[in-house]
Formats: C-alpha cells, sequence, structure tokens
C-alpha cells in the first residue's frame, strides 16, 4: 500500500461493514466458506457481498489459507478486479474472473459430504424458532399462498456444511415466525439431541443475521436467541419485529469494527465500494 | 461399404419423440442454454401432462408451464435468477395446476447419476427433519446394511427422454462441448449419460473431420445420441456459454408480460403461436438483437 498519503479512513462503521467484521473474525484459518450468488439489492448484499467482504477481510487479517467459493464454484475469484459485483451465476463474466480453480462439472473440486465445506451463507423467507429456514412457498404447501424458488441448496448447506450463517435482509415479523410454513433447512428442533434423533451428526444453523441484531442458538434446548443488537433503536423495537419470544435484556451490541479492520475493508479489500457500497470520501 | 446413418432430423420429428404425458429432462440450468426452440414448438403442438424432472430450472419450465403443458414439476428451483422468480410456473402451483416435487439441488444432480449408473435408488443421509422428506411419498426410509444407520432412498430422475443445447455435433451425433464450461454444461452430459433417447439441438452440424480434431471434447458420442437438430440461436433467449449471452431486454419483456395472465398470452401468441417455425421466431427477434448478442470466446 502506498504510504506517504495514507491518512485514516473517514466515518464511522455502516452497518454492512460491521456485519462484514464480525463475520470475518468468526472464520478460522484454513477453512472453505461457500456463498451462492444473490441478486438484487438488500438480498446481494447480505446473501453474497457482506460474506465475500467477510471473507476477504479475513485473508487479509488472520486467515490467508481461508478459501472462498463464489456462487459455489469459483475458487478465490480476484474481487478486486471487479468493477460491479457480477449478476449472473454461469455467463462469461464470471467464467472469466480470474481465480485459483473452477468447477466444471458435478461431482466437482469440492466433496460436499465429506465435509469439505467448513460454512456457508443462505437465506429464506422465514426463519423459525428452531433455526428452520424455509425458501419453498408461505401457507400451506399443497396448496400455496406464494410459491417461491424451492429448496435448492438449504438441505445440504443446513446438514453437509460445518456451519451455516443464515443472512436476513430483512427484519419483520413475517420472516422471524415460530414455526415455518416448509422446512426446506432443518435447524435445530429438539436441540442437538434432536438433530441426532433425525440422523444428523454435523452442522447447523451458527448465527441469524438481521439489520437489526445477530441471533444464536442455545444447542442444548433447540432455542434461538439474541446474541447481540446493532443499536440500542434495535433493542427497543425488536421484539415488534419478530414473530416469536426474544428478551433483549443484558444483550450486548454487535461488536464495533477496529480501526485495522476498517482501514483493511476500504483500503484493501473493497478498495472500489463493489462490494459494501461506495462511501462518501 | 455401407454408410453410416444420419442422425440429423428437424425441431417437429424433436416433438414427435416427446408426446403427451412424456417424462421429460430438459438440459440447460436456471436461466442458461436451454433448447429453447424444442420448448416454444412443444407449445405450438399443444402439449400436455408433461412431467419435467430436472435440477435447476428456469424460464424453459415457466413457459412451459404458462402455456399448460405441465402435470408435474421434480426439481430444487424454478427461478428466473436475477430477473426474479419464475411468474407463470408461481400462477400455476398457486391455483393447484401443477404438482410440484421439490428436491434439494446437490440430490436432483444425484438423480440423474443414479440414472447413468442404472441403479433403482440413490442413498442419502441427510433429509430428516425437512418437508423434502416430509411431503415425498417417493423417498424410502431404509436401514444401511453395513452401518445400521437409518438412510432415505432417493428415486431416480429416469427421464423417457432428455433434450438438450450445445454448440456443435457431427451428423452422426457426436456432441461437442466447449473446452472452457462450466456447471451447466456439465450436468448436461450426465443428464444425457442416463437416457436411452437423447434429443440435441446444436448452434451448427459440423464435419466429422472437425470433431475428430476435437476429440477430446466430445463428452456425448454418437451411440448415445437418437437425434440431432440443427438450430442456431435455438437456446435464445437464455445465453449459450462462449457462444452468445442471454438476451436482457427479451426476459425483462417476458417477465413484464408475464404479469398477467392476458399479458402472458399476448407474449405466446407473438413469440411461440404466430411463427410458424424457429425460422420464424428468429426473423421476428431480428438479425440485429441477434448479432448484438454474440459473444466472441477466443481469438
Amino acid at each position: 500500500m502506498s504510504g506517504s498519503h495514507h491518512t485514516p479512513s473517514a466515518g464511522a462503521p455502516t452497518l454492512a461493514e460491521t456485519i462484514a467484521v464480525n463475520l470475518a473474525r468468526s472464520f478460522s484459518d484454513g477453512e472453505v466458506g461457500f456463498t451462492g450468488l444473490v441478486t438484487g439489492g438488500a438480498a446481494a448484499l447480505f446473501g453474497t457481498s457482506i460474506p465475500l467482504a467477510a471473507m476477504a477481510l479475513a485473508q487479509a487479517m488472520h486467515a490467508p489459507n481461508l478459501t472462498i467459493l463464489l456462487a459455489g464454484w469459483s475458487h478465490n475469484p480476484d474481487l478486486q478486479s471487479l468493477s460491479v459485483m457480477p449478476d449472473s451465476e454461469f455467463d462469461a463474466v464470471l467464467r472469466d474472473l480470474p481465480c485459483d480453480a473452477q468447477m466444471m462439472t458435478y461431482p466437482g473440486p469440492w466433496s460436499i459430504r465429506r465435509g469439505d465445506i467448513d460454512f456457508g451463507f443462505s437465506s429464506g423467507v422465514q426463519v423459525d424458532a428452531v433455526g428452520n429456514i424455509n425458501s419453498v412457498c408461505v401457507g400451506d404447501p399443497a396448496r400455496p399462498k406464494v410459491r417461491l424458488v424451492g429448496p435448492i441448496l438449504q438441505p445440504e448447506h443446513m446438514t453437509l456444511f460445518g456451519r451455516e450463517y443464515v443472512m436476513m435482509p430483512h427484519h419483520a415479523r413475517r420472516n422471524f415466525v415460530e414455526r415455518v410454513d416448509y422446512v426446506s433447512g432443518v435447524g435445530y428442533p429438539g436441540g442437538l439431541d434432536g438433530r441426532r434423533r433425525l440422523g444428523l451428526h454435523h452442522g447447523g444453523p451458527e448465527w441469524v443475521v438481521t439489520p437489526k441484531c445477530i441471533f444464536d442458538f442455545d444447542k442444548e434446548n433447540g432455542r434461538i436467541r439474541l446474541k447481540s443488537v446493532h443499536s440500542e433503536a434495535d433493542r427497543q423495537d425488536i421484539a415488534a419485529h419478530t414473530g416469536f419470544a426474544v428478551d433483549s435484556t443484558g444483550v450486548p451490541q454487535t461488536a464495533a469494527p477496529t480501526l485495522e479492520e476498517l482501514d483493511l475493508l476500504r483500503r484493501h479489500v473493497d478498495a472500489r465500494g463493489v462490494l459494501l457500497g461506495r462511501r462518501e470520501a | 461399404m455401407t454408410p453410416s446413418t444420419s442422425k440429423v432430423g428437424s425441431i417437429a420429428d424433436a416433438v414427435a419423440l416427446i408426446p403427451d404425458g412424456t417424462r421429460l429432462a430438459i438440459g440447460g440450468f436456471a436461466i442458461y442454454q436451454h433448447p429453447m426452440a424444442v420448448v416454444r414448438a412443444l407449445i405450438r403442438a399443444g402439449r400436455r401432462d408433461l412431467t419435467v424432472v430436472g435440477t435447476v430450472s428456469g424460464n424453459e419450465v415457466d413457459l412451459l408451464a404458462g402455456a399448460g403443458c405441465l402435470k408435474r414439476v421434480e426439481t430444487s428451483y424454478v427461478g428466473l435468477e436475477k430477473y426474479g422468480l419464475a411468474p407463470n410456473f408461481r400462477r400455476a402451483v398457486e391455483e393447484g395446476r401443477i404438482e410440484v416435487v421439490d428436491y434439494p439441488e446437490v440430490l436432483s444432480f444425484d438423480r440423474f447419476r443414479a440414472s447413468q449408473e442404472n441403479l433403482t435408488f440413490w442413498p442419502c443421509d441427510y433429509l430428516g427433519g425437512t418437508d423434502v422428506l416430509a411431503r415425498n411419498p417417493d423417498i424410502k426410509i431404509f436401514t444401511c446394511p453395513i452401518t445400521g444407520r437409518s438412510l432415505q432412498a432417493v428415486p431416480p430422475a429416469d427421464p423417457e427422454v432428455v433434450v438438450l443445447h450445445a454448440i456443435a455435433a457431427d451428423e452422426r451425433g457426436n456432441v461437442i462441448l466447449p473446452r472452457r464450461h462450466l456447471l451447466p454444461q456439465g450436468l448436461d452430459v450426465i443428464m444425457a449419460r442416463g437416457c436411452d433417447t437423447v434429443i440435441v439441438t446444436v448452434e451448427k452440424i459440423v464435419p466429422r473431420a472437425l470433431v475428430r480434431r476435437h476429440a477430446e471434447q466430445v463428452q456425448i458420442p454418437a451411440y448415445k445420441t437418437r437425434l440431432v437438430v440443427e438450430a442456431p440461436w435455438g437456446a435464445h433467449p437464455t445465453a449459450v456459454l462462449g457462444r452468445y449471452a442471454t438476451d436482457d431486454a427479451h426476459f425483462r419483456d417476458y417477465v413484464a408480460a408475464s404479469a398477467s395472465p392476458e399479458g402472458f398470452a399476448a407474449y405466446l401468441d407473438r413469440y411461440v403461436h404466430a411463427p410458424a417455425d424457429h425460422a420464424a421466431y428468429l426473423e421476428r427477434i431480428g438479425a440485429e438483437r441477434l448479432g448484438a448478442l454474440t459473444e466472441l470466446d477466443t481469438l
């Protein structure tokens, strides 16, 4: 980096930066992280851009041997060469983005059932009180009120990956429900014992990240709980926007980035603001 | 000497191999490289009660769903990626006109691997607690004879017919994949290997001599193919990797038209029913638009 003109980055951390930093700190060196290519506004930010920034920041800090799987198939893509986020999973733009390895068919470079993938990111229209997620439908699955895309890779994300970060771009009662209308990715019904009774000995949701808070789980009883709130305002109205019971008493605020982390994010990981948005200079 | 058999035929020949009620697999992935010329011809021919068995489905299923051709869909996803939910599929499912059987993505690939290996099921251990398992009577629980663990037996895809779109083949039916390809083209090959009636539409039918210079790229050899059809721009409006890009404007028009049944009916009239065949469809799209989509892959 150029030394003589180096001044600390201006400006308080954005929510996206704070979330990226908290995610980055939770990754270990040598892990493999898998993100899909989500498109459109807040969904793309939470589903793809923040995870990419978090993994690239971890690589720059404490995890130089972490592997990023963009769209599940491009290994360690050159994110800094991007002038705009790719919005197509399998077209020439992503094919031609420089990277370490590409998946050309299935089965490919990673052995999903052997535990090659340490963590992943997914989303859904609903998350429930035990961490089940739903991307299939709203209402009775036999005759849904809203038909969505289908289970896609969620069953695999929530069982075959080492752990899962559920990234929810909106925090409203209809998204955080006591029981999802369709379980496309399974959480902790009955806790870890409950998962074992279902034949699941691996993986599961670790965090649920929203614009208001980060949830984690009491894995003994299987219940979702607040891990941190992003602000005092969020603490005040979170219960009103959540369809299952939450108690924010004594829950800490989400940890703030250090100056070093912010500086790396802004000058190195995302110097062009492609991932986390352009900031005022 | 007896000459070798040509597999070359027409889109009408392809449609004749796909009667009402066929269990059909359609190549391509999401909004990439579907054999759309055949899909439009199936609608034009008024096909009914098709079952589509797929992996990651997109506008091909949406178009068939809106046109009333489908009875059942077995797949992991039906959507239009950056263009949003599949509007006609969504409407058909919400109105109870199509049965959907949801499979996880990797298992949807493995179902075609099971067909390739002629297995009666693919074993799985990770469906416990999901509605994928709870709502699908075709997935059976069994005890692993080696470990005693409870496992799930997932039925193979077993399509009666596979139709896919590739860049080139020779008259005998040797199909060339681009050297630099991605998962969608790889999955097409798995689909083709698990079926006895494989129809391939191609951008160009090329001389056998050209195929023999690229033999390492022939992943579907002639004895696997039943019919080869030359259909330039045959995947439009989806992309063909290394040949042409997604027709972004067409997709946006498609989604806008599909906001209502009437709008979609007008789309069908304009792009499916009014053009008598694929050549007429291409005339309707126009040379200027098609030319602008061309991708220069290698120099």
